[in-house]
C-alpha cells in the first residue's frame, strides 16, 4: 500500500497517464484506427443498456459520442461498424503499457484504465524530466496506442490535469499549483446535486473551492469529496497498491483470420519476444527457457520449448532459435492464437558489461550460443558430452550425457596402462578363426591381459582385456570374458 | 581482352604461379618433426583433411595436443558424427577438459553441413567425420571459406578414396599405418608447396610386455583346488 505522508508529498511529480481509444485499440493497432475510412464505435453494457465506449475521429465526425445509446449512435451515422468491448485483452495490453512505466519509475498504480506513475527520483537516469517524459512518450506510441497525461503533485491532481494531447515539458511547481486552481470545477468527480451546489456558490475554478474554509465544505459536501480535496491539498494520502509484474509471463497474439504459413509466424513471435525481454529487463531477470504454443482455429494445439544453455535476455537471440526448432515442427495447418510463456527466470547478473580484457568470456559465451543453436535445429538427443564416472567397467567408466549436465570433471588418476580413443558403444563379439581371432580382419594380441573385475554386488563380471592389432597396424582392445571365455571388440586406439 | 585479364587478375583467389604464399598462421600440432612437414602446423583459418587408411591407426591421437590447446582456451570442440564414442578415461588423462567436448549426431547430410559450418562460424574446434564416400566440392568450400573467416582450425576425416575427387581443403595429409605405432603421413596439398611430402612417425613405444595368468587376481569363476590354495 502507498502511502504518502506530507514531507515526501511536496517534491512528487505524478504523471497519469490516459489511453482514451484503448478498447478500440486493443482490437485495432492505432495506424488501422487512425487510417480506418468507415465510422467505428465499441460499445459496452451500461445498465442495461448497450452504449458507445469510445469512437474513431470518422464516428466522432457524425456526432458519435461516449455514453450515447447504440440505437441513437446507429440513428446519427447509419454506416456504423459497432464492435463489442474485449475486457480481457484491453487488460492485458494495460498491463503492457504498465510494465513500460515501470521501466521508468518504480512507483507505478494501475487501476482499471489508467496508470499513474511518479518519477521525481527519476530524472537522473533520463539527464532530465524533458528527456524522461521524451521517451516515455516514444516507448508508449511504440505499443501502438494513442496517450494524454497529466501531470501533478498527486495522482488526483494530475488526474484532474490531464491534458488532451501527450505533455513532454515538464511544468514548474507554480505553473502545476497554478494550472490546478484554475481548473474548472466541473472536471471534478462529484454528482449532478454537489455540481448544482457548486453553481449556486457561485464556484466556477477549484481554485474558488479551495479558498473556501474547511469546516464550511465539511458541512455542504459528503465524506468523498473532502477526501479528494484534502488528497488535492496533499493533506491525505491517495491509497492504492503499487504496480508489479507478474511472476509468471504468459502473453498471447491471436489472429482471427489465421496463420497459414510459418514465415508469418515469425512476426507475431517476435512482437512477442520483445514483450517478454520488455518483461525481464522490467524484473531484472533472465530466462533459461520459454515456451510456445500454437493454437489452430479447430484441433489441437503444438506446443514448443526452446532451452538455452545460459540464461539470457536477448529477443533476437530467441527469434533465431525459436525459428530454427520451427522449422522442425509439425504444425497445424492455420494457426490462431500464438501463446508465449515463461515461468523460469534467474536473476540477473550484476553488471552485464564485459569488462573482461581477455576473451575468455567470450569463448564461454560463443561456445552457449553454438550448443543452443545446435540444440534448436537438430533437436536435443543429437547433442551429448562424454563424463567420467567413478566406475571399473570401461561402458560406466565413460557416458555420453546432455550438454549443460555436466558436472565438475572427476580427477582421473594416472593410468598406468594404455587406453583407446574410441570405445564400441557395445562390445562385438570376437570369432575365433583357426585359432585366430578374427574381428573383421585377424587379429593377434601385442600385450596384456589386464584383469578388470567390476560390479561384484549386480553381475560377476570379470574381464581380461588385451591389446591386440591387425596386420596393417591398427589397434584394438580386446577382451575376454572369464566366466564364458569369449572374446569380445570393445574399443581401437586411435 | 586484355580487360578481362585485368578483372581475373584483380581478384583474390586467382592463382598465380609465383606466388609462394604459405598459410601465415599455424598451431602446433606437438610433435616436432609434423610440424616440420606442415610448415609449422595445423593450419588455422583451414580446413585441414586428414585420411586415414582405416580407423585405430593412431589417427586421433595426432590431434590430442590441438584438443588440449582449444580446450584450454576455453572454447568448443565439436565432434561432429565420429565413428565410435570418445573414451572419456583417456581423454581425461590426456588432461582435455571433458565439458568442452561436444558430440553431435547428424540425422542426414543437410544437417550435417548446417552443423559443421556452425561450428566453425562459432568459434569452435571441428573434428567431423563424414558418413559419404565424397562430399560436394561445393559444400566442403563452404566449410573453407567458414573456417577461413573464422579464424579457428577445422579437420575433416575422410576415406582415402576421397583423393581421387578435388577438394577445398588446403590441407590434405593421407595417413598409413606402417606397423603398430607407425604412422606414414603423405601430404597430399598444400597450400604453397608442392604435394607428395612424406613423413614416417612414431607415436610412442608399443607396449608387448605379456602378463602371467597365474599373476592376475584371483579369477572368480575357476574353482581352484583346495591344496593350491593352501600353498
Amino acid at each position: 500500500m502507498l502511502k504518502l505522508d506530507k514531507k515526501s508529498a511536496r517534491s512528487d511529480i505524478w504523471l497519469y497517464l490516459h489511453f482514451p481509444l484503448l478498447p478500440l485499440e486493443t482490437l485495432l493497432p492505432k495506424i488501422q484506427v487512425e487510417q480506418a475510412q468507415k465510422p467505428i464505435a465499441i460499445m459496452s453494457l451500461q445498465k442495461n443498456i448497450q452504449r458507445v465506449l469510445c469512437c474513431n475521429a470518422q464516428a466522432e465526425a457524425w456526432g458519435v459520442e461516449a455514453n450515447l445509446s447504440i440505437s441513437t449512435a446507429l440513428a446519427l451515422c447509419p454506416e456504423l461498424e459497432v464492435l463489442p468491448r474485449q475486457i480481457d485483452q484491453e487488460q492485458q495490453l494495460l498491463q503492457q503499457l504498465a510494465l513500460v512505466a515501470y521501466s521508468f519509475s518504480p512507483v507505478v498504480i494501475l487501476n482499471d484504465t489508467n496508470v499513474w506513475l511518479e518519477i521525481s527520483g527519476c530524472q537522473q537516469l533520463f539527464k532530465g524530466y524533458d528527456q524522461l517524459l521524451q521517451e516515455l512518450a516514444n516507448r508508449l506510441c511504440s505499443q501502438s496506442v494513442t496517450v494524454v497525461n497529466g501531470i501533478g503533485q498527486n495522482p488526483t491532481a494530475a488526474k484532474l490535469l490531464c491534458k488532451s494531447e501527450f505533455e513532454t515539458q515538464l511544468p514548474n511547481q507554480a505553473e502545476i499549483r497554478h494550472r490546478l486552481l484554475n481548473t474548472e470545477i466541473r472536471f471534478l468527480k462529484s454528482n449532478r446535486k454537489q455540481q448544482q451546489s457548486f453553481k449556486q456558490l457561485g464556484l466556477n475554478t477549484l481554485g474558488d473551492l479551495l479558498a473556501l474554509p474547511r469546516s464550511a465544505l465539511s458541512r455542504r459536501f459528503d465524506s468523498e469529496l473532502m477526501l479528494t480535496i484534502a488528497q488535492l491539498n496533499n493533506e491525505k494520502p491517495f491509497i492504492a497498491p503499487y504496480f508489479h509484474p507478474a511472476n509468471t509471463f504468459h502473453d498471447l497474439i491471436q489472429n482471427p483470420q489465421g496463420i497459414f504459413n510459418k514465415e508469418s509466424l515469425l512476426f507475431p513471435m517476435k512482437m512477442l519476444l520483445q514483450r517478454l525481454c520488455q518483461y525481464l529487463m522490467a524484473r531484472q531477470c533472465h530466462c533459461r527457457e520459454v515456451e510456445w504454443c500454437f493454437e489452430p482455429l479447430i484441433g489441437g494445439s503444438q506446443t514448443m520449448q526452446i532451452q538455452l544453455s545460459s540464461s539470457q535476455n536477448n529477443w533476437s537471440t530467441l527469434l533465431m532459435l525459436s525459428r530454427l526448432q520451427l522449422e522442425r515442427l509439425e504444425l497445424p495447418r492455420s494457426i490462431e492464437k500464438v501463446i508465449l510463456s515463461a515461468d523460469q527466470f534467474i536473476e540477473a547478473p550484476m553488471g552485464t558489461f564485459n569488462l573482461d580484457l581477455f576473451d575468455n568470456q567470450k569463448n564461454a559465451q560463443q561456445s552457449h550460443e553454438l550448443i543452443d543453436s545446435l540444440n534448436a535445429r537438430l533437436g536435443i538427443n543429437a547433442l551429448s558430452q562424454p563424463i567420467l564416472n567413478q566406475d571399473y567397467l570401461p561402458e560406466q567408466a565413460s557416458t555420453l550425457v546432455a550438454p549443460g549436465k555436466h558436472s565438475s570433471t572427476v580427477p582421473g588418476e594416472q593410468v598406468k596402462t594404455s587406453q583407446p580413443l574410441w570405445l564400441l558403444s557395445a562390445p562385438a563379439p570376437v570369432q575365433m578363426r583357426n585359432q585366430q581371432l578374427y574381428w573383421r580382419q585377424p587379429l593377434s594380441i601385442i600385450s596384456g591381459p589386464e584383469r578388470l573385475c567390476g560390479n561384484w554386488w549386480q553381475s560377476e563380471q570379470q574381464r581380461d582385456y588385451y591389446i591386440a592389432s591387425d596386420s596393417k597396424g591398427a589397434r584394438y582392445w580386446l577382451f575376454r570374458e572369464t566366466s564364458s571365455q569369449r572374446w569380445f571388440v570393445h574399443g581401437l586406439f586411435s | 581482352m586484355s580487360n578481362n585479364i585485368a578483372t581475373v587478375l584483380s581478384r583474390q583467389d586467382t592463382w598465380r604461379g609465383r606466388s609462394q604464399r604459405l598459410p601465415r598462421r599455424a598451431i602446433t600440432t606437438g610433435h616436432n618433426s609434423l610440424d616440420l612437414l606442415l610448415h609449422g602446423g595445423w593450419p588455422i583459418s583451414a580446413l585441414t583433411e586428414l585420411m586415414p587408411q582405416q580407423f585405430g591407426i593412431g589417427e586421433l591421437s595426432l590431434l590430442l595436443p590441438t584438443l588440449k590447446y582449444y580446450a584450454d582456451n576455453n572454447q568448443l570442440c565439436v565432434w561432429l558424427d565420429p565413428p565410435y564414442q570418445p573414451y572419456a578415461p583417456r581423454l581425461a588423462s590426456a588432461n582435455i577438459a571433458l565439458d568442452k567436448l561436444l558430440v553431435v549426431r547428424s540425422k542426414n547430410y543437410i544437417e550435417w553441413l548446417w552443423a559443421a559450418e556452425q561450428s566453425i562460424r562459432s568459434g569452435a574446434l571441428l573434428l567431423a567425420w563424414t558418413k559419404q564416400p565424397s562430399s560436394r566440392y561445393a559444400d566442403l568450400r563452404k566449410l573453407q571459406l567458414a573456417a577461413a573467416d573464422s579464424g579457428n582450425a577445422a579437420f575433416l576425416f575422410s576415406t582415402p578414396s576421397a583423393l581421387s575427387a578435388p577438394s577445398p581443403a588446403t590441407m590434405r595429409l593421407e595417413l598409413r599405418s606402417l606397423k603398430v605405432n607407425q604412422l606414414l603421413l603423405t601430404v597430399r596439398k598444400q597450400r604453397g608447396v608442392a604435394g607428395g611430402a612424406r613423413l614416417e612417425l612414431s607415436l610412442g613405444e608399443t607396449n608387448t610386455q605379456r602378463t602371467d595368468l597365474a599373476l592376475l587376481p584371483a579369477d572368480r569363476h575357476r574353482t581352484y583346488p583346495i591344496q593350491q590354495l593352501n600353498n
